[in-house]
């Protein structure tokens, strides 16, 4: 409620100003290190431009994006970077939605459950990516846990060899990290669920799996909305798993997703012009999940 | 008392000596230079070179020389980054194959004959062995200094090959059936998970390793010209069939997924027979595991060839140059050249501490050289050799080669495919107007 | 505390048992890393896998932080990390918090325009930037200094997004009541908003520091010093060097997983709360 008498319009517009003393600096640091180096990127992909080049670039039109357009490599990537995309989506947002609710329904040990959940997070992904590394040698614990579970003992189940155990095997890695930090969304989610709208469907005479369904689970579709954007958007950023195991010997091709790719562009082939439309393209595509994770509510003005 | 005065009378001698030693550029006296020196990281020439800089710094007190190390995979992508903003250093090193974009795009000073005391590049060059300068030579100039230059040939451990009623001496491989069916007598499974390997490749060398087996068939990368990538389709054929065996889909005997095979060996835990890697490896064997180093358990042979090979055809060699930055003032870069060459002058101590060979006429000739063991048996195969393909779009027909040979071995691709598809990314490669 | 969601009988237990196991799950990667980092490396990849050392070998921490030059650089190294990331940790929540109170609390024009460009920067991801980003960072002359690695990453648009979110829910009595009181708006956003808000304000600084501790491309690219580097870029060689074994790489990770393991653990709940900034709660 605020207060009863509003301060004459002058006075507010006075006021509204210190806004942008608050923002200004905020402004001025974005503008030099994420504005200007995404236009500069916009202008690098109209140009002929190579890394180590010292002759001036030359504006070639729209030719990097038609050369980008038309490499099988790119295709191939756009492939990898959605099948990952997709292949985390499923276990991540199930997994995590399942746990966040059976989380939500303990009374005791709650904590412990969403911190031993959220740990590999904290991990970073160097470290990930080594330890990983080394439980998916073919000696290694990831052969031995599955074979054991499975009674197969002896099998090597290719983790990093095989070009689709490859893919499994980043988004093992990834479903590791992630499902804690979206249960946790989860938990707070229904954390918010007003209690005297459970309490009243107790009184209807609803039983726990009806609640569950008619009431948590309708009330918590814009966390729903906001997790499934979230992963989304983040997954298509990955990089440093695919990054490390493609250095440690696993075939590159099928895990080359989008990052990947762009990185090894500019910085192998040292061609920045067509790194730098692929770099646009993956920002126009996570600028498009933006809006719809807009649309759906999630950072709304009145969420 | 009387012993604190020898050792400071020695002290003081052993720095004269040093300063003595370091050549002084004229030029630079009395006038501020900074030199930034960046190269790979390196556990044993690190100390080394550093001790070689203070000695030119105290030769020259107004010179600053900073040095940086970085990881190896890692130093590519930082120099290229720096140079892209003008501010690469002004000595760095680069592998032979990514000397290419650096020499065409004119960021490579051509050698300052004078600092390096000779009279021209062809002086120059008659002091290192033929070929030396191959990678880095334009219109008769020299761009670059060898740091190293390195063949492989083949580490064989003698135990395990007893172990396997084996003699390694009589029975060691000359040929790739030989490897093959050696690695299959010597190879433990446990299931289809290897534990004890015979051979394995080093799948961080395809031109080294895998290119001259193509060669030793009759087989191209790149035509003379550097027009048509891919020739000899049958030679390519038959070494993409054989990686296909050796794999997991085939007679499982190794895979680039597990531990690097020199290092296994280096370790004599049982897990590797036969590795390739160059001289070097011997140092660094020495130095992780010295028990194994000086037991009479390892030998080195030359790199296989084909039972039915049509020319003989050794590991080809590659290697990191030291090069000066064009963009460097005229100052700097004489005194870069300076020292580099005193650094590199120092060819038998690179040797003993980090083992690694430069290509020189005077170190070949080194009586250290000759009592490093087995270094014969490199030498021999160092003459017949000739350095990995460095023309235009190296690194990127690198990437093309692990491709095809990654897509055989593990994604269960045809030989045939592979090479069609071998042929189109290579030919693209040459074909692009950078 | 009442339950909402009780699911009787077995239910229970069956929901019980899954996250016990699943926390293991979760957790068993980390016990891997402690057991082998106190193994030989040829243990590491044993078959069986021993989980728990015959007989701890202390002396892989010894060598971790050695190192194989015997240079001792890793404490360097660590010392830097923590440099940077208690650096961009600070910076990001002051600037953070002082654009998120502006974008929430006061309407002023191109306001939208300045939150939807914010907005929109988090969706770059990072190799796309980064040359761009390392020319303009040369530009300025941050080549090689502790300004190069922590002025890039001063704030984030999601530490603003965060900060926004959360003081959207600020009470507006608080603010007018203070201002009523003559209190300039500097000092309310520093006596007031800031202090309020501490959840979110230590929820993006545990966030930050993490982020910083986890970078390995940009301090690459930006230091050339040894006495600069940190410790991603020390995983990496250790990594890279073939003569290290797989123990003592352990050892080398554990060291870089601890302080922020120390600090998880002694601010947990911030680290739990901050999920709950982050999808909105008006409290």
């Amino acid at each position: 409620m605020k207060l009863s008498i509003s301060p004459p319009r002058s006075l507010e517009t006075k006021r509204n100003r210190w806004g942008w003393a608050f923002v200004a600096p905020g402004v001025l640091f974005f503008s030099t290190f994420s504005l200007y180096p995404i236009l500069s990127a916009i202008w690098t992909s109209f140009h002929n431009k190579k890394l180590l080049s010292l002759k001036p670039p030359k504006f070639i039109g729209f030719q990097n994006y038609a050369k980008v357009l038309e490499s099988t490599d790119f295709w191939n990537s756009v492939r990898a970077s959605a099948t990952f995309c997709l292949g985390v989506f499923v276990p991540i947002f199930c997994l995590s939605l399942l746990f966040g609710v059976l989380i939500a329904s303990r009374s005791k040990g709650r904590r412990f459950y969403q911190m031993a959940l959220y740990s590999p997070a904290v991990l970073s992904s160097v470290v990930t990516a080594s330890v990983w590394a080394i439980m998916f040698d073919p000696r290694g614990l990831a052969n031995q846990f599955l074979n054991g579970l499975m009674g197969t003992p002896g099998i090597d189940h290719r983790w990093l060899a095989d070009a689709t155990m490859v893919q499994v095997s980043t988004m093992v890695v990834y479903v590791w990290k992630m499902v804690g930090y979206y249960c946790i969304l989860f938990v707070t989610g229904i954390g918010k669920i007003p209690v005297s709208v459970i309490e009243a469907s107790i009184i209807d005479g609803a039983n726990a799996w009806q609640r569950l369904t008619r009431i948590t689970m309708p009330l918590l579709r814009p966390t729903m909305a906001l997790v499934s954007v979230m992963i989304f958007t983040n997954s298509l950023k990955t990089f440093s798993t695919q990054y490390l195991f493609s250095q440690r010997g696993a075939p590159s091709r099928p895990i080359n997703v989008l990052t990947l790719n762009i990185y090894n562009t500019a910085i192998v082939e040292q061609n920045l012009g067509l790194a730098s439309v692929m770099s646009l393209l993956l920002f126009a595509v996570l600028l498009l999940f933006a809006w719809a994770q807009v649309k759906a509510g999630g950072s709304g003005e009145d969420m | 008392m009387k012993k604190a005065i020898v050792s400071l009378v020695l002290l003081a001698l052993t720095a004269s000596l040093a300063v003595a030693q370091a050549p002084v550029v004229a030029a630079a006296k009395g006038k501020n230079v900074e030199i930034k020196l960046w190269t790979h990281d390196d556990a044993n020439r690190g100390p080394l070179e550093k001790q070689f800089i203070a000695e030119f710094m105290a030769a020259n007190p107004t010179v600053k020389i900073t040095y940086s190390s970085y990881p190896s995979g890692k130093i590519l992508e930082t120099l290229t980054t720096a140079f892209a903003a003008n501010q690469g250093p002004d000595i760095f090193n680069v592998a032979s194959g990514s000397a290419i974009p650096f020499l065409d795009n004119g960021r490579v000073a051509p050698g300052n004959y004078k600092a390096v005391g000779v009279k021209n590049a062809a002086e120059l060059e008659a002091s290192y062995q033929p070929g030396s300068f191959e990678a880095v030579k334009r219109e008769g100039d020299i761009y670059g200094m060898p740091l190293e230059l390195t063949n492989m040939c083949l580490y064989v451990n003698k135990k395990m090959f007893a172990e396997a009623g084996l003699d390694a001496e009589k029975d060691y491989p000359r040929t790739w059936e030989d490897v093959m069916a050696l690695s299959e007598k010597i190879v433990k499974r446990n299931g289809q998970i290897i534990t004890r390997r015979g051979f394995d490749f080093r799948y961080d060398a395809y031109p080294n390793t895998f290119v001259p087996m193509v060669e030793q068939l009759g087989g191209q990368l790149v035509s003379k010209d550097g027009k048509t990538a891919i020739l000899g389709d049958e030679a390519w054929l038959k070494v993409l069939q054989y990686v296909k065996d050796f794999g997991p889909a085939g007679k499982n005997l190794g895979s680039p997924t597990y531990t690097a095979a020199r290092t296994e060996f280096d370790k004599n835990t049982g897990l590797v027979a036969m590795s390739f890697s160059g001289l070097y490896q011997e140092a660094r064997m020495k130095a992780s595991n010295p028990a194994f180093y000086n037991s009479k358990d390892w030998m080195v042979v030359p790199f296989p060839q084909w039972k039915n090979s049509k020319k003989s055809v050794p590991a080809n060699y590659s290697g990191h140059y030291y090069m000066v930055n064009a963009q460097s003032a005229k100052l700097e870069q004489e005194v870069a050249w300076t020292l580099l060459n005193y650094m590199l002058d120092h060819g038998e101590q690179y040797l003993e501490k980090v083992a690694i060979v430069q290509p020189t006429q005077k170190l070949d000739q080194s009586a250290f050289y000759k009592s490093m063991p087995y270094s014969a048996v490199f030498s021999k195969d160092f003459a017949a050799a000739k350095i990995v393909y460095v023309g235009k779009g190296s690194s990127r027909l690198n990437t093309c080669l692990k491709e095809a040979f990654e897509s055989v071995m593990l994604a269960g691709a045809e030989p045939k495919a592979a090479l069609d598809k071998l042929r189109k990314d290579a030919q693209a490669v040459l074909d692009s107007e950078d | 505390m009442k339950r909402k969601f009780g699911i009787a009988g077995i239910g229970d237990l069956l929901a019980t048992a899954i996250l016990v196991a699943v926390s293991c799950v979760a957790i068993m990667p980390f016990l891997f890393m402690a057991g082998a980092s106190l193994m030989p490396g040829s243990d590491v990849t044993a078959i069986p896998y021993r989980w728990i050392p015959d007989k701890p070998l202390w002396s892989n921490y010894y060598r971790a932080l050695k190192g194989s030059d015997g240079s001792w650089i890793y404490l360097r190294n660590i010392l830097n990390s923590f440099i940077v990331a208690t650096t961009v940790a600070t910076s990001s929540v002051l600037l953070a918090s002082s654009v998120g109170y502006g974008l929430a609390k006061f309407k002023f024009k191109g306001r939208n325009i300045v939150f939807m460009g914010i907005m929109s920067t988090m969706m770059i991801p990072f190799e796309a930037v980064m040359i761009p980003l390392y020319l303009t960072a040369v530009k300025l002359g941050l080549q090689d200094t502790y300004a190069g690695l922590i002025l890039p990453f001063l704030t984030s648009a999601f530490g603003v997004f965060l900060m926004r979110q959360y003081l959207l829910g600020f009470p507006e009595e608080l603010l007018d009541a203070a201002r009523i009181d003559g209190c300039s708006e500097p000092a309310i956003f520093r006596r007031i908003v800031f202090k309020n808000a501490t959840p979110a304000v230590a929820t993006l600084a545990i966030l930050a520091f993490r982020g910083q501790w986890d970078n390995l491309l940009w301090p690459l690219l930006i230091t050339h010093s040894e006495r600069l580097k940190t410790i991603p870029s020390y995983i990496v060689r250790y990594t890279a060097d073939l003569t290290a074994d797989e123990g003592t790489l352990m050892a080398v990770a554990v060291i870089a997983a601890l302080p922020v393991f120390v600090l998880f653990f002694s601010m947990s709940k911030y680290f739990l709360q901050g999920a709950g900034v982050y999808t909105g709660s008006k409290t």
